[in-house]
């Protein structure tokens, strides 16, 4: 063998060595390109933090839009907003029958088939005693109790009507009122993947507060991830996570808005029958379903109810969910893919 | 000599030994680094600020004012809401953000501070 022909394979197997590196590198810069981070966008909507991202064409746009839509939805659904649907039923109260936007009637029918599924654990009519201890403003407060009893009277379900044929809805006697606030952040996610269905995205997730809704499949087609709050930590921190495919996902947690008074702390998940904090072993239920504002609302029913009366709820709605007690239980009712991530919790799971 | 000449000599296996590591530190540069920390702070959901918590040395505080006066604090490789006039101070409890997708919100000041990419835990988002 000559010096020279040795010499010219030894540059070869070099010269094909490197080759085989530029193509591994080229492979795996383009993987790298090809990996969709989406298109993120926030704002501040529903008294919440939205947070949405999109896959595809026109995410911008889409974005904008769907932003759009939930602060649209929040001008029709607030009662708090002077002139919106909400606002004009409850001024109506006891006087007469109020014409509605098609989408206020869609969130106040749902709130009232939860409302009637769960004898009122769930009540939109809350507003008289929700009003009094103001969770959703900056400063709640403690009511006296005589007039808590008072307004008590004035909440139930069955002093609203709705008549779907003609868009309307009445409220029966003055005193009466309307507070969408249990069900407004899984309605806004359902505005918000209505804007995404109509558009060319392919995918995208949105979050208003704890609520989120899920619309077609990642790029790489992997389940989307939803991390469920540990209730002992803080904003950041989960206790595991739930695969989903698609749908929403609604949490109410006895965490989320609380104040003390005299020792005693008081959350924000008011029992309907009674007016005061829902008294449950429970400190946070979340909600799988197919429509954000049932997801919502069923969040706040089961909480209510308890993970024992909760069961034939979540059936009959055809929805799923993932109960914590205070003892750092978790309960998954149905078939949910869920992945535990923290140490301090034990898992279960009960048949629905 | 042998009169032998083997494929490789040492003088070759050092040549190909500084090509791969010329080829892998292009490789890693063009991955994006896991240190990347981009702060961004939203008021009434418009950006305010964006700050590269690796580049950050010295402590560096930010007044957000407003009904509701909100002060972030940027330090090297963390962000912090420390001080906040709300009532609820959840935003101020949240504590120290280290890592991407890490967020801390004040609504009563509609203020939100985040650390960009993907959520912590690896998901695409969080209900609670």
């Amino acid at each position: 063998m000559g010096q020279f022909a040795a010499g010219f394979k030894k540059w070869m197997v070099i010269a094909a060595g490197l080759a085989m590196l530029l193509v591994v590198l080229l492979v795996s810069q383009f993987l790298i390109f090809e990996k969709d981070e989406g298109y993120q966008a926030t704002a501040f909507a529903m008294g919440s933090y939205v947070q949405q991202t999109l896959y595809g064409t026109d995410a911008e746009e889409v974005s904008s839009d769907a932003a759009h839509a939930v602060t649209e939805l929040e001008q029709l659904i607030s009662w708090r907003v002077d002139g919106s649907d909400i606002a004009a039923l409850n001024q109506a109260a006891g006087e007469e029958a109020v014409q509605l936007d098609v989408r206020t009637m869609d969130v106040l029918s749902r709130a009232l088939s939860v409302a009637q599924a769960t004898n009122g654990a769930y009540d939109p009519t809350v507003l008289p005693v929700s009003s009094l201890w103001n969770f959703d403003t900056d400063e709640p407060m403690l009511p006296d109790q005589v007039d808590l009893l008072d307004s008590l009277e004035n909440v139930g379900y069955g002093f609203l009507t709705m008549n779907e044929a003609a868009q309307t809805a009445s409220l029966a006697h003055q005193g009466n009122g309307v507070d969408l606030g249990g069900i407004g952040k899984g309605a806004a996610c359902d505005a918000a993947v209505e804007v995404y269905r109509a558009s060319d995205v392919d995918a995208a997730i949105v979050a208003v507060g704890g609520s989120i809704g899920l619309y077609g499949s990642k790029p790489d087609g992997s389940d989307w991830l939803v991390a469920v709050r540990d209730p002992n930590g803080t904003q950041n921190d989960s206790l595991g996570v739930l695969a989903l495919q698609d749908g929403f996902v609604s949490t109410s947690g006895s965490y989320e808005k609380t104040f003390t008074v005299d020792g005693q702390t008081y959350h924000h998940l008011l029992d309907p029958n009674t007016g005061y904090p829902a008294q449950s072993d429970l400190v946070s239920v979340t909600v799988v379903c197919e429509n954000g504002a049932l997801s919502d609302a069923l969040a706040t029913a089961c909480f209510v109810l308890g993970l024992e009366d909760s069961l034939p709820v979540l059936r009959a709605f055809d929805a799923e969910a993932l109960f914590i007690d205070q003892e750092n239980r978790i309960t998954i009712a149905g078939d949910l893919s869920f992945e535990l991530r923290s140490s301090s919790y034990t898992v279960s799971r009960q048949e629905l | 000599m042998s009169g032998r000449f083997p494929l490789f000599r040492k003088r070759d296996l050092l040549v190909f030994l500084v090509a791969f590591l010329l080829a892998a530190a292009g490789f890693w540069r063009w991955i994006p680094s896991d240190d990347a920390l981009i702060a961004v702070v939203e008021q009434n959901g418009e950006v305010v600020k964006r700050v590269d918590l690796e580049r950050v040395t010295e402590p560096e505080t930010l007044t957000l004012e407003g009904d509701v006066t909100v002060t972030v604090l940027f330090e090297p490789g963390q962000v912090s809401i420390t001080n906040s006039d709300c009532p609820d101070q959840v935003c101020v409890r949240t504590g120290v953000l280290t890592r991407s997708g890490q967020s801390a919100v004040c609504l009563p000041a509609r203020v939100a501070v985040r650390i960009e990419g993907e959520n912590a835990s690896g998901a695409d988002g969080m209900t609670g």
